[in-house]
């Protein structure tokens, strides 16, 4: 909406060049600030813990595996069908509850979360690692149970509050 | 060492001495000495050249850096020291790039225009005193060539615009002859009060003519109205509309690539600098100043004129078409005119 002038031209015109003057002056001061920039490869800033990396299936320390019950559920969600689960077998060749191989493709993933999100027994974790780029196609599917890897430092403590949090609680 | 510093404080001196010894040994060969002379000014032609293409390689640099500090960024960083040989790896980069003219171009003039463009700049340095005696050719009409010479880019602009074939080139081209019309007539009148009060056009007279701390206290609003008219005029800050991004790709440079961008490209920040030199002839006392060499005090006030029109670019945003003609002629025409006639009625008076 059109707000008349509340002032004659003449102030209009002086604020007016006082507020380029204190547009000036914003960048000079600017300019003798310390740059914010982080020289990347060189220095690295500390990634949140909500960072979204690529999709790590941590080891439990309490189970000594991971927490996969091969529920499918993120295989469900996964827009893109990145995931893919081998179930492993029993003796007699039935199902058991936890993957054999668990089929994660890099190239395909979108790092939307959703199935670290809808996991019920918290056994994903989006992880730091971003510097993901290569040349060959065919390394970008990974095997994430055969991986083994386990979380260190405040990740892997902020990830185990989840599930023992729950475990108290139910 | 006496040689060395009369090269520096009285280049005058020297220079004049060596013409006439060269001009002395010449004649005594029984050569025509209009060779000799036009061989003189070829070396100053080389000279500015040189100065060109060294100063446009700092200034763009320079120009980043600052940039990026106000953006609390770091700039170029990478490449020698503090990033100073960026510059010169763009243009490597430039020079080997393929050179392309689109096929509706109209050739001739498509690939006169960066030429012309880049001459009317080179020309510009003819009457800008470096230092004492240091100036190609000290014109009695130098501050009339100066503001003829320095219209003249925008024919190549307008004809770069117009040969391209394109509309975003072509509306460029337009908006850059308009601007450069418009503005030009308040430069050409803060100048002329600036010839009013040192009584001469040329250079030499209007550096000697100005008091220790120049004519910036004698001329506050003039000098201010220089700066905006002459920025405006080197299509630069918050007058860049010709090659405004957001509207026209790139204005009158969409369709050039190669080394014909990089003589636009040259030719807008030798205007930078030239526009900065010019402003610190003609206000601030040009070489002139204590204890240091007058080709580094030149240097150094130009470079101070040039930091001021970076910071201006980096301050404000772009003018719209319209506020940008009517900031011309209804504010910058009259504040111009009635500095000239306050001018001239306190030169008579005083």
């Amino acid at each position: 909406m059109y707000a008349p002038p509340t002032h004659g031209t003449i102030r209009q015109v002086l604020s007016g060049i006082a507020s380029l003057g204190k547009g000036l002056w914003i960048t000079l001061a600017y300019m003798f600030r310390k740059p914010i920039t982080v020289q990347y490869p060189e220095k690295r800033v500390v990634l949140p813990l909500r960072f979204r990396g690529r999709l790590m299936m941590p080891i439990d320390q309490d189970k000594g595996t991971t927490r996969c019950t091969a529920c499918m559920r993120c295989v469900k969600i996964c827009p893109n069908h990145s995931i893919d689960i081998e179930k492993a077998t029993g003796p007699d060749g039935e199902p058991l509850a936890r993957p054999a191989k668990y089929l994660y493709n890099l190239g395909t993933c979108m790092f939307c979360n959703l199935c670290v999100e809808v996991c019920p027994f918290f056994a994903l974790v989006m992880s730091d690692e971003h510097e993901l780029a290569t040349t060959n196609k065919s390394v970008l599917v990974l095997d994430l149970v055969a991986e083994k890897h386990r979380l260190t430092g405040k990740k892997a403590s902020w990830w185990q509050k989840k599930f023992r949090g729950t475990e108290e609680a139910g | 060492m006496k040689l060395l510093y009369d090269l520096f404080y009285n280049t005058d001196v020297v220079f004049e001495g060596w013409r006439a010894a060269a001009h002395q040994s010449w004649a005594a060969r029984g050569w025509p000495t209009v060779i000799l002379d036009a061989l003189l000014q070829l070396g100053w032609a080389a000279a500015a050249a040189v100065f060109l293409a060294v100063n446009a390689l700092f200034i763009i640099w320079f120009e980043r850096k600052v940039a990026a500090r106000m953006q609390l960024r770091r700039g170029p960083n990478r490449v020698g020291p503090w990033g100073l040989l960026q510059t010169l790896a763009d243009t490597g980069k430039l020079l080997i790039k393929e050179d392309i003219i689109p096929d509706a171009a109209d050739r001739a003039v498509f690939r006169a225009a960066p030429i012309l463009v880049l001459v009317s700049t080179f020309l510009l340095f003819v009457v800008l005193p470096f230092g004492k005696g240091l100036v190609p050719a000290d014109l009695n009409v130098g501050l009339v060539y100066f503001l003829a010479i320095g219209g003249l880019s925008v024919i190549g602009i307008l004809a770069g615009g117009w040969a391209s074939n394109n509309k975003y080139s072509l509306m460029g081209g337009m908006r850059s002859a308009a601007q450069i019309v418009s503005y030009e007539v308040p430069a050409v009148l803060t100048v002329l009060s600036v010839a009013l009060l040192a009584g001469s056009l040329r250079m030499g007279d209007i550096v000697r003519a100005q008091p220790a701390y120049g004519y910036v206290l004698l001329q506050p609003v003039g000098f201010v109205l220089f700066l905006i008219a002459s920025n405006a005029e080197i299509n630069r800050g918050p007058f860049d509309l010709p090659e405004s991004d957001s509207e026209l790709v790139s204005g009158f440079v969409t369709e050039y690539s190669a080394m014909r961008f990089a003589f636009f490209f040259l030719a807008e920040y030798t205007n930078l600098f030239l526009a900065g030199a010019f402003a610190a002839t003609l206000f601030l006392g040009g070489w002139r100043g204590p204890l240091l060499p007058p080709v580094v005090w030149f240097l150094l006030k130009s470079y101070f004129v040039v930091f001021i029109l970076i910071w201006v670019r980096w301050t404000f945003p772009r003018l719209r078409v319209d506020h940008l003609m009517a900031f011309s002629w209804k504010v910058l025409l009259p504040l111009a005119l009635l500095n000239l006639v306050v001018t001239a009625v306190l030169v008579k008076v005083l």
